[in-house]
């Protein structure tokens, strides 16, 4: 245990001091992080689920607040909290259903007491359970939760009830749960570490001969999306917009260049006035929020506008780690960083003739509202901004939404 | 070459004939006014006096009630008692239109005397057939009915022991059904605390408790807002919104319903509320809200619908003449000529399109997500 808080302690240090870049690595270390967080954790017998989810969170909470810019570190937080919660659900239903036959093949060996009610009662304390552990929706609405507290007490008095088998059995299934969620984490991590493969693949798809494709900014997922096109023997050109004031764009072209695309490099105000010779545009995205709003490189809205104008397609490029369940409620100021304005002037340039600064500090990112309709890449395919939804509630629950 | 044709002169010429045919397509107990009954408990609510009232309660006074008359002829006693006690239910101004139809459909359970599920779910089938053509144009009670018969089949589906069980559990539901709706609110109202930041300017349409429950929540909260209310012709919707909202002492301004275009670039949000929310996405709500949200759009604001989940009914409405048509009475204060027409719905659709975001009691959804939910209860 205390070695864990020390390797807790130590990557919230890192975290704070921007120590690492990209939300790949940081969701990578993040999910790491909480896979030793999970296997060290002692749990009891009842309620092990919660025991976990407990750890989880306080972990995860001293982590957002670290660096609560890089929305990834929430993201994959969240993800192991609903695999925990996923995984306890389908191992309760499992041992109720297991219970169930388990009491109807050997009827004579027990005592009548409890082999009476319970075959009938378990249906709907698992419909009940189920209920309970799965998000609201409308089926669930009359259901109301008067079961959910009875649920561990009748798993854990039917336990006591039965035979030493039955109790072992009890047993090996609280073990089970620990070692399912670390199989799934694994999985995650795996997904995590393969997202730029992953949509590498689709290139052939969207990429055709003879396009022209523009991009802004430096992302990997996009220079690792393009190479595998050209691996493909597809031939198409590349316009990268430069992304003042830190001309990340130039390094992207660096790298295109060395792999052998054709590159041109423009001015962030040229994308305008390319946008009408352009086919697609592509762009790898910081983060996209639950309303389907894209969080990227500043000069991204821009891009889309230009872009709506044309009609020209709006791909965005992101792993599953980007995915976030919240909303962006005042995306300017709470989830952007400002860099100095160093960058942007020289020292002693302009504060000799004005009293105060130019501006506050350069932000890095921007938010592309969801009403652009654009085109959302992940590992499974493509989607649409309106989509959203069900991909969040496939990775998250709703109950983690608050930290 | 092809020239418009003067459709609205057909229109008339059609339904000067078909009158005739009309009263034979009614349901067995025909709402004998073609006024919707939904908009004029609301105006009940409100407290608005219409013409229509008034003859309402001078007949009370005169001792004679045409519409009694008609409904005692036909003489079935347990589907008389359904309407009766909807109707009582419908009118206590705090309680939810599903909420009602949900009482009224719990009496018929403990009224009825079936001994098996089936005989149970067909009485109440017939019950909520009776209520959903008494008042069509309610979609709450379409809804709230639907999901209620729903929820029975699915749980009669469980093979419970014995059917005394099953029943009171039914009733013991169905009675908690009004807490579910309060709780509804509540959790719409902490859902979007978020969205109403310092500062902000909230333009609302309409008299809906839910709105009403989310801006109590967010004043309780110390949020500095102010709210910009639409006068709500002919209910006067916003009258009543001001004086609440001046209760609680947040500044409070109301426009004229042709205003909205005008003060929209002050606005920061629309919050509305639904008395429907359709599969595509889109509400049905009061007359003009459509309006707002295009306007809305056009400027790039917001506009958020606070909605219970109940309320998500299986309608799919291609323009605004595709309900039901819900009309009521409008004064104007002065005489209208005969032969000049008035548009009486009381009602519009506003398509997904014009809506940014949902806040329900399922969390908060994007109009998509509405059929989703839909799809995942009725297939």
């Amino acid at each position: 245990m205390p070695d864990v808080q020390s390797t807790v302690l130590e990557f919230v240090n890192k975290l704070r001091k921007r120590k690492i870049e990209g939300s790949q690595a940081t969701a990578r270390y993040t999910v790491e992080l909480l896979r030793s967080v999970i296997s060290q954790q002692r749990v009891p017998h009842a309620n092990q689920a919660s025991a976990l989810i407990d750890a989880v969170k306080a972990v995860g909470e001293q982590l957002v607040a670290a660096n609560p810019v890089e929305l990834a570190v929430g993201n994959v937080v969240r993800r192991v909290l609903h695999i925990i919660r996923e995984e306890n659900l389908s191992l309760t239903t499992a041992a109720m259903a297991g219970l169930d036959l388990m009491d109807a093949s050997d009827d004579d060996e027990l005592d009548n007491s409890k082999g009476i009610g319970y075959p009938a009662m378990s249906a709907a304390v698992v419909a009940a359970a189920r209920s309970t552990l799965r998000p609201p929706s409308l089926q669930t609405l009359l259901e109301g939760t008067p079961e959910s507290a009875t649920v561990p007490y009748t798993s854990s008095s039917g336990a006591d009830s039965e035979s030493k088998s039955k109790s072992a059995d009890k047993s090996s299934i609280t073990r089970k749960l620990k070692h399912d969620v670390i199989e799934e984490v694994n999985q995650l991590i795996q997904e995590i570490a393969g997202c730029h493969e992953q949509i590498a693949e689709q290139a052939i798809e969207h990429i055709h001969q003879n396009e022209v494709i523009l991009t802004l900014g430096s992302s990997r997922t996009v220079l690792e999306f393009l190479c595998a096109a050209k691996e493909k023997k597809r031939s198409f050109r590349v316009f990268v917009a430069e992304g003042a004031p830190r001309y990340q764009g130039h390094l992207l072209a660096k790298e295109l260049v060395a792999r052998g695309l054709p590159t041109t490099v423009i001015t962030d105000s040229a994308v305008f006035a390319m946008i009408s010779r352009v086919n697609m545009v592509i762009i790898g995205a910081h983060a996209v929020m639950a309303n389907g709003g894209v969080i990227g490189p500043v000069g991204v809205n821009m891009a889309a506008l230009a872009a709506q104008k044309h009609a020209v397609p709006f791909v965005v490029l992101a792993g599953s780690h980007k995915l976030c369940p919240l909303y962006p409620h005042n995306p300017e100021v709470l989830l952007n960083e400002l860099r100095s304005p160093s960058e942007l002037l020289d020292f002693g340039e302009f504060s000799d003739c004005l009293d105060f600064g130019v501006g506050s500090g350069s932000p890095l990112l921007q938010v592309v509202n969801p009403t652009f309709d654009y085109y959302y890449l992940d590992y499974r395919g493509g989607h649409n901004p309106s989509y959203m939804y069900r991909l969040i509630a496939d990775y998250y629950s709703a109950d983690d939404l608050v930290m | 070459m092809w020239r418009r044709s003067a459709s609205f002169i057909l229109d008339e010429r059609r339904s000067s004939n078909s009158p005739p045919m009309a009263d034979t397509t009614r349901g067995p107990f025909p709402n004998p006014d073609s006024i919707s009954a939904y908009y004029q408990t609301r105006a009940a609510h409100h407290g608005v006096i219409t013409s229509d009232w008034l003859a309402q309660a001078q007949a009370a006074v005169g001792g004679v009630s045409g519409e009694e008359h008609s409904v005692a002829e036909l003489g079935k006693e347990k589907s008389f008692n359904v309407i009766d006690e909807f109707n009582s239910w419908r009118k206590q101004p705090d309680l939810a239109e599903a909420v009602a139809a949900i009482r009224a459909l719990a009496a018929v359970i403990r009224a009825s005397e079936a001994t098996t599920m089936m005989e149970l779910e067909i009485e109440l089938k017939k019950a909520s057939d009776t209520l959903k053509s008494w008042d069509k144009t309610s979609i709450s009670l379409t809804a709230g009915c639907d999901l209620f018969i729903r929820y029975v089949t699915r749980t009669s589906a469980l093979e419970y022991e014995d059917f005394n069980s099953a029943k009171s559990r039914l009733l013991e539901r169905a009675e908690k059904f009004g807490e579910i709706s309060c709780k509804a609110r509540r959790i719409i109202a902490m859902l979007s605390q978020d969205f109403i930041f310092d500062g902000c300017t909230i333009l609302v349409h309409g008299l809906s408790r839910v709105v009403l429950e989310v801006l109590k929540a967010a004043a309780q909260n110390n949020k500095l807002f102010r709210v910009l209310c639409t006068e709500g012709r002919p209910d006067g919707t916003g009258v009543l919104l001001s004086s609440e909202l001046s209760k609680l002492d947040i500044p409070v301004k109301l426009l004229l319903d042709s205003a909205v275009a005008y003060s929209m670039d002050e606005v920061d949000m629309v919050f509305v509320g639904a008395d429907g929310v359709v599969e595509s996405g889109g509400i049905i709500n009061m007359m003009g809200t459509y309006q707002i949200a295009l306007v809305a759009h056009s400027m790039n604001k917001p506009v958020y619908v606070a909605a219970e989940s109940y309320k998500f009914a299986r309608l799919y409405p291609l323009d605004q003449k595709d309900m039901a048509p819900a009309l009521r009475p409008i004064e104007f204060g002065v005489k209208i000529p005969a032969k000049v027409e008035v548009e009486r719905s009381a009602r519009d659709y506003t398509p997904p399109q014009y809506l940014t975001l949902l806040f329900t009691d399922l969390g908060v959804l994007s109009p998509s997500v509405v059929s989703d939910e839909l799809i995942q209860l009725y297939l």
